[in-house]
C-alpha cells in the first residue's frame, strides 16, 4: 500500500515531510499516525490506511515532494501493493543511471528545487538565482536574505546584489556577528517565524506604505454592545468584543472604496469581487497568523463575531487548513490588547491596506453643539491603516476611513444586533 | 568525325584514328620510357594490391591495374609544369608525374613518410609541385576544376595545358556537361581524358548510358570532335595525347578522348568484380597492354636485355620503397590540427 | 568620405582589388556585360575588360570549379553565385572539394578564393530566392564567412576577403543594396574576423547579422526612450573566423545575450555564439540566452507574411523586454 503526500489546502501543491514517526520494518496498526507533513500554512498528521509493516521510506525528514508522491510503502496482505507507480517512485529516488532522459530530467529539477532554497535553509520559498548572482553571493560571502530583489516576483537581479555591496562598503552593517558573543544566547527561527519574516521583508520591498489614521469615537458601539453582553457571553461562551463591529464597517467602507479591496499585478490594480477579510491572530507570542472569513460583508455584526472566534480558536489550536489561511482581501489586525495607541502594520500581500486597531480607552473629548464647546468621555480609539500607495493615494485612503470613522460613530449598532 | 560501331566490350585490334596517320614515328627513347613507365605503375599498384592483402593498406584503394597505357602514354607526351588532375584511381596518374614510390606506398598505408603524411589517403593522392593537381573521389568534380586550371594557364599565357582524367561513368554526371561546354566556349587548353574500362562501378556502363561510347558520342554536343582511341595501346595513347597536347598549346582549345580499356581487379579493394562474364576478362587479360607492347618492342628491334634491365631495377626499386615505407612512422596527431588555412592554422575564432 | 549605396560597394571594392592584382579575376552569370542582375558589379567590364572579367553559361558546378582550379594555380578568383540558395546545386564543390582539399594534401595548395552572393529575405522573391544559408557554409571546416551589414563594410570585408589566401563565402543581404552609407575615400579594409559594437549600452548583447543589425538597432531605440533598457548591439560581420571576444567581453559587462538572426530556427549562427557564452560565461548570466529567429518555415513570398515571419524591430523589443524585466 502506498502512502501518499496528501494535498494540504486546494491550491497547495507540494509539501514537506518533517517528523516520522514509524521507520522502515515497524508493525504499524490502522489509523496510527505515520508522519507529520507541513506547508508554509499547516501542519498535518498522516495515519496509515492500513495495518502492516513500513516496507520503504522514500521521502526522509526535511524533504519537499509534491502532492502524489510515495512517501512510503506499507506491505500488508492487500494485493494493490507492488504496481508499476511503486517502482516509478523507487526509481526516481534513487537516480541510478537507467533513468530515462524524462525521470533524469525531472529528478534533477526537483533537486534543483530543494538546493535553490538559499543558504540558510528556508522551506516551502524558492529562489530563482540566476548563475552570476550565486557566484557572487558566494564570492562575497553575502547571506542572500539580506540582499531585496527588484526583479520580477522578487528576483534578485545582478544589480541587487550590486548594490547590496556598494552599500556594504560605504555602511558597514551593524547586525550582530554571526557567532555570539560570550552573554548572547542564538535562538534559530523556527518555521512560523521563518516563514513571517520572509513575509514582512518582502511585504515592505514590494509595496511603498503609507501610514494614514483616524481617531474614531465608539460610543454607538458600546452602546450596543453594552446592551447585548451578558445574553451574549451566557449564549456563546466568550465576550463581544469591538472588532466584529470594526469588521463589519470596513466591509461596507470597502464596498464604497473598491480599490483598497485589490492587488497590484504588474501595472494593473485587479480589484477583488468578494470581499474577504484576513484576521490577524497571534499566536501566544509564538507567531502570527491571518485566517480569512469569506464573503465577510454578508455577515452581520453577530455573524462576524462568531466567525472571528471560530477561526482564532482554530488558529491557536492549530486546525486551521491552508485553504482558511490565504485568499483574504483585505486584513484587520487588532493590536489593541496591551493598551497600544498606533500600529503601523505591515501589508498582508498581495493585499494593498491593512488596518491596525489599536487600545480603545476612555479619553476627554470636546463635544460640539448648538449650545457651544464643551468636554465629555467618551471611547476612543485610533484606527491606523497601511497602504500601498502604487494602488491608492492619500486621500483615497483618507476618505475611505473617514467612511469606516462615520459608520462606527453614527451607525445604528443596536439594530445590527 | 570519326565512330567506332564495333561492340565496345570486347577489345579489337589496334586503330588509329585517321587524325593520328602520319604522325612521325616514336623514337626508341621515348619507347622505353613508356614501356618504363608502365612497368613501374604495374609493380607500384601490385605492390599496393599485396599490403591492402596484408592489411597494411587500410580503407579502401582503387587500383588501375590493366590501364596504364593511358597514364603512361600521357605522362611521358606531357611537360613537367603542366597539369593533371585524375580520380581516386589515380595512383598511376600521379605516379607518372615524378611522384616516388616510397611517398605513395607511405601515403596508403597512413604514415609520416607519405605524400600527405597521411591526411588524405589513397583517393587523394596530389603533388602541386609536380602538376599532379590532385586526386578526386566524387565522381567529376574535378572536371570543371581542370578546366579552371586551363583558364589560368591561358589567362597568364604560359602554354601550360591541363588533363583531366576521369572513367565511364563520370560521362553521366552533371559536372562533366558543364565543364566540356565550358571548356569549349573558352577555348580552354584542356583535355579531358575518359578511361572507358566498361563498367561504372559494379554496373555496366552500357546498361545505363544513353549511347554506345559514353565520352566520344557526346562530344558533339559540344562541338568536340568525337575521339575513340585503344587505351591499351600505348603507342596510340602517346600520339593522341601530343595531337591533343599541341591543339591546346597554339590555343585550339579542348579535347575529349575515349580510351577504351579495362580494369584487372575490382571496383575497389572491397569488390572481387564478380559481374562481369569469365570470356570477357580473359579476352582483355590477353591484352594486357605490358606484355604486348613488350612484344612490339622486341619486334621493332629492342633488346630485351634493355627490358629485363628495366624489370629488375624496378623489382628492386619497389621493395626498397616498401621497405622504407613501412618502417616510418605513424604520423604525429599534431597535424591533424593544423593546415587548415594558409597561414597553417585551424581556428575558427580568437 | 564618400556616400555609397551598399550595392556600389561591391563594385567599388573589386575595382579597388582588380586595380591592385593583375592576378584577381571575375566571373559569375550576367556579371559583366548587364552589370550583375542586381547591378552590383556595373563599370567593372568597361574597366578591366572581358580577359578578366566574364561571363558564364548557367553552370554554377562549372563556375566554382573553374574558380577553384584558377586559385590553385596562381590566380584570385572572385566568383558570383546569383543567389545564394544556388550554392546547393554546386555544394559539392564548395564543402567537399575547396573547402577540404588543403587539408587533404598536407597543405600544399590553398585556395585564394570569394565566393560572393546575393544572401537572405526582404525581397518577397519566395522560398528559393530568399534564404540566409551563412550557416550552410559556416558549418563547414575551411571555409571563412563575411556578412556585413553596410556599405563601408561590404568596400572594407570584400577587399579584405579578395586579399585573404584562404576561400571566403561572402553574403551580401540583398535587401539592402540600396541603403546608403558612409565610406572611406581611398583603400579601404576592414580585417576578417572583428566583430563591431554598433551601439554601447549597459543591460544586454544584442548580436546580430547582416539585415538584421539595423533592425536591432532600431529596437535598441524604442528599448531606450521607451523602457529605459540600454542595449549593446554588436554587429557581428564575420561568422568564421569568429570574434567571440568582443561578444564575450560585451556580455561580461551586461550579463545578458541576445541574438538577432535572420535564419530560420534550427541550427543558426546564434546557436553556436548561445552554446559558448553558456559555457564560457556561465557565472556571468543574469538571466537565460534568447535567440530571436525567423520561425523554422520556408520563407513565404507575399508582404505581410514575409514581414510577419522575420524579425521586426517590435518582436526584437518585445523579446527583450520580456528578458530584462
Amino acid at each position: 500500500m502506498n502512502v501518499l503526500m496528501p494535498q494540504l489546502g486546494e491550491t497547495v501543491a507540494e509539501g514537506k515531510v518533517a517528523i516520522w514517526y514509524k521507520k522502515e520494518g515497524d508493525i504499524v496498526a490502522k489509523n496510527e499516525i505515520l508522519v507529520d507533513v507541513e506547508t508554509d500554512k499547516a501542519a498535518v498528521e498522516i495515519p496509515s490506511p492500513v495495518e502492516g509493516v513500513i516496507g520503504s521510506i522514500l521521502v526522509s525528514e526535511g524533504e519537499t515532494v509534491d502532492v502524489g508522491t510515495i512517501l512510503a510503502v506499507i506491505n500488508n496482505q492487500d494485493a494493490d501493493s507492488g504496481s508499476s507507480e511503486q517502482l516509478a517512485n523507487v526509481e526516481k529516488k534513487n537516480s541510478t543511471p537507467e533513468l530515462t532522459q524524462n525521470n533524469f530530467i525531472a529528478e534533477t529539477l526537483k533537486s534543483q528545487k530543494i538546493i535553490n532554497s538559499p543558504e540558510s535553509g528556508q522551506s516551502g520559498r524558492r529562489l530563482k538565482l540566476s548563475p552570476v548572482v550565486r557566484r557572487l553571493l558566494t564570492e562575497h560571502q553575502i547571506d542572500v536574505n539580506e540582499v531585496l530583489g527588484s526583479g520580477k516576483d522578487g528576483r534578485i537581479t545582478r544589480s541587487d546584489v550590486m548594490a547590496f555591496l556598494d552599500n556594504r562598503l560605504t555602511k558597514p552593517s551593524v547586525k550582530p556577528v554571526l557567532q555570539p558573543l560570550g552573554d548572547s544566547n542564538r535562538v534559530p527561527f523556527d518555521r512560523i517565524r521563518r516563514v513571517t519574516a520572509e513575509h514582512m521583508v518582502r511585504s515592505k520591498v514590494t509595496s511603498p506604505h503609507v501610514f494614514q489614521a483616524v481617531e474614531a469615537d465608539f460610543s454607538s458601539v458600546d452602546a450596543a454592545r453594552s446592551f447585548h453582553q451578558e445574553r451574549w457571553r451566557s449564549d456563546n461562551g466568550y465576550s463581544l468584543t469591538y472588532l466584529p463591529f470594526i469588521a463589519r464597517a470596513t466591509c461596507l467602507a470597502l464596498r464604497d472604496f473598491p480599490r483598497l479591496n485589490g492587488s497590484v499585478d504588474g501595472e494593473a490594480l485587479i480589484l477583488h469581487k468578494g470581499i474577504h477579510l484576513s484576521i490577524a491572530v497571534d499566536l501566544n507570542f509564538k507567531g502570527l497568523v491571518a485566517p480569512v472569513i469569506f464573503d465577510a460583508d454578508g455577515l452581520t455584526v453577530m455573524g462576524l463575531a462568531r466567525r472571528i472566534h471560530e477561526i482564532s480558536m482554530g488558529a491557536r489550536e492549530g486546525k486551521l487548513s491552508a485553504d482558511e489561511l490565504s485568499g483574504g482581501t483585505y486584513t484587520l489586525s487588532n493590536n489593541g490588547s496591551f493598551g497600544t495607541l498606533l500600529t503601523g502594520a505591515i501589508i498582508n500581500q498581495p493585499q494593498v491596506g491593512i488596518l491596525s486597531i489599536d487600545a480603545i480607552k476612555k479619553r476627554p473629548v470636546v463635544i460640539e453643539d448648538s449650545t457651544g464647546d464643551s468636554i465629555a468621555i467618551r471611547p476612543v480609539g485610533i484606527l491606523s491603516q497601511s497602504f500601498d500607495h502604487r494602488a491608492v493615494d492619500g486621500s483615497y485612503s483618507a476618505a475611505f476611513l473617514h467612511k469606516i470613522r462615520t459608520l462606527l460613530e453614527e451607525k445604528d449598532w443596536s439594530a445590527e444586533l | 568525325m570519326t565512330k567506332k560501331k564495333k561492340d565496345s566490350s570486347k577489345p579489337g585490334k589496334t586503330q588509329i584514328p585517321g587524325s593520328l596517320k602520319g604522325e612521325p614515328e616514336i623514337n626508341t627513347e621515348t619507347r622505353l620510357r613508356l614501356y618504363r613507365t608502365m612497368y613501374e605503375c604495374r609493380v607500384l599498384e601490385q605492390r599496393a594490391y599485396d599490403l591492402f592483402m596484408q592489411n597494411l593498406v587500410k580503407g579502401t584503394s582503387h587500383l588501375a591495374l590493366g590501364q596504364e597505357a593511358i597514364a603512361s602514354g600521357f605522362g611521358t607526351a606531357m611537360r613537367p609544369d603542366d597539369y593533371t588532375f585524375c580520380t581516386y584511381r589515380g595512383h598511376n596518374h600521379t605516379y607518372v608525374r615524378g611522384v616516388s614510390m616510397v611517398s605513395i606506398l607511405g601515403e596508403l598505408m597512413g604514415r609520416e613518410c607519405g605524400l600527405l603524411r597521411g591526411k588524405g589517403g589513397s583517393m587523394h593522392l596530389t603533388s602541386v609541385k609536380h602538376g599532379a593537381m590532385g586526386s578526386y573521389a566524387i565522381i567529376g568534380a574535378h572536371l570543371p576544376v581542370a578546366a579552371g586550371a586551363a583558364w589560368s594557364a591561358q589567362y597568364r599565357r604560359t602554354k601550360q595545358v591541363s588533363v583531366c582524367f576521369f572513367g565511364d561513368g563520370t560521362t553521366n554526371i552533371g559536372a562533366f556537361h558543364e565543364a566540356l561546354n565550358f571548356a569549349v566556349i573558352w577555348k580552354l587548353p584542356v583535355i579531358f581524358v575518359c578511361e572507358n574500362n566498361l563498367y561504372m562501378e559494379y554496373t555496366a556502363i552500357k546498361d545505363v548510358t544513353a549511347v554506345e561510347n559514353p565520352a566520344a558520342d557526346r562530344a558533339s554536343a559540344y562541338g568536340l570532335e568525337a575521339i575513340v582511341i585503344d587505351g591499351n595501346d600505348v603507342d596510340v595513347v602517346y600520339e593522341a595525347a601530343n595531337t591533343a597536347f599541341s591543339k591546346a598549346r597554339e590555343g585550339g582549345g579542348p579535347t575529349l578522348i575515349e580510351a577504351k580499356t579495362y580494369r584487372h581487379g575490382g571496383h575497389s579493394r572491397a569488390d572481387p568484380g564478380k559481374y562481369r562474364p569469365d570470356e570477357e576478362l580473359q579476352a582483355w587479360l590477353n591484352k594486357d597492354p605490358i606484355p604486348m607492347y613488350r612484344e612490339r618492342l622486341i619486334g621493332l628491334g629492342i633488346e630485351e636485355t634493355q627490358l629485363k634491365k628495366v624489370e629488375s631495377e624496378t623489382d628492386e626499386a619497389i621493395d626498397v620503397a616498401t621497405e622504407q615505407a613501412r618502417n616510418s612512422p605513424s604520423p604525429s596527431t599534431d597535424i591533424a590540427f593544423i593546415d587548415v588555412w594558409a597561414d597553417g592554422g585551424a581556428s575558427w575564432r580568437n | 568620405m564618400a556616400q555609397l549605396t551598399y550595392r556600389e560597394a561591391v563594385s567599388a571594392a573589386i575595382a579597388q582589388e582588380m586595380r591592385r592584382d593583375e592576378n584577381v579575376v571575375f566571373l559569375g552569370e550576367d556579371v559583366a556585360a548587364a552589370g550583375g542582375v542586381f547591378k552590383t558589379t556595373a563599370g567593372l567590364l568597361e574597366e578591366f575588360g572581358p580577359e578578366r572579367v566574364k561571363d558564364t553559361p548557367i553552370s554554377e558546378q562549372a563556375i566554382i570549379g573553374a574558380a577553384m582550379g584558377a586559385s590553385m594555380t596562381g590566380l584570385r578568383p572572385i566568383a558570383e553565385i546569383m543567389f545564394s540558395d544556388f550554392f546547393a546545386v554546386c555544394w559539392d564543390l564548395v564543402a567537399n572539394q575547396i573547402a577540404k582539399t588543403r587539408y587533404m594534401t598536407d597543405g600544399q595548395c590553398s585556395f585564394p578564393l570569394v565566393l560572393r552572393s546575393a544572401n537572405g529575405g526582404g525581397s518577397r522573391f519566395g522560398a528559393q530566392h530568399s534564404q540566409s544559408v551563412e550557416n550552410w557554409a559556416m558549418a563547414i571546416p575551411g571555409l571563412k564567412v563575411v556578412a556585413p551589414s553596410n556599405p563601408a563594410d561590404v568596400k572594407g570585408l570584400l577587399a579584405a576577403s579578395i586579399r585573404d589566401p584562404d576561400p571566403v563565402m561572402f553574403f551580401e543581404q540583398k535587401s539592402l543594396y540600396s541603403v546608403k552609407g558612409e565610406v572611406p575615400d581611398g583603400e579601404h579594409i576592414e580585417p576578417l574576423g572583428v566583430a563591431s559594437i554598433v551601439r554601447a549600452g549597459t543591460d544586454v548583447t544584442v548580436a546580430a547579422l547582416a539585415a538584421m543589425v539595423p533592425r536591432a538597432l532600431k529596437a535598441a531605440e524604442i528599448l531606450q526612450d521607451q523602457h529605459g533598457i540600454s542595449c549593446e548591439v554588436v554587429d557581428v560581420r564575420c561568422l568564421v573566423p569568429l570574434d567571440t571576444q568582443t561578444i564575450l567581453g560585451s556580455v561580461v559587462r551586461t550579463s545578458r545575450f541576445v541574438t538577432v538572426e535572420e535564419n530560420p530556427r534550427l541550427c543558426g549562427w546564434g546557436a553556436e555564439l548561445a552554446s559558448i557564452v553558456a559555457e564560457e560565461l556561465f557565472w556571468d548570466l543574469d538571466g537565460p540566452i534568447v535567440r530571436i529567429t525567423t520561425p523554422h518555415i520556408p520563407l513565404p513570398s507575399a508582404d505581410e507574411l514575409e514581414d510577419a515571419v522575420m524579425p521586426s524591430p517590435e518582436r526584437i523589443v518585445q523579446n527583450i523586454k520580456k528578458l530584462v524585466d
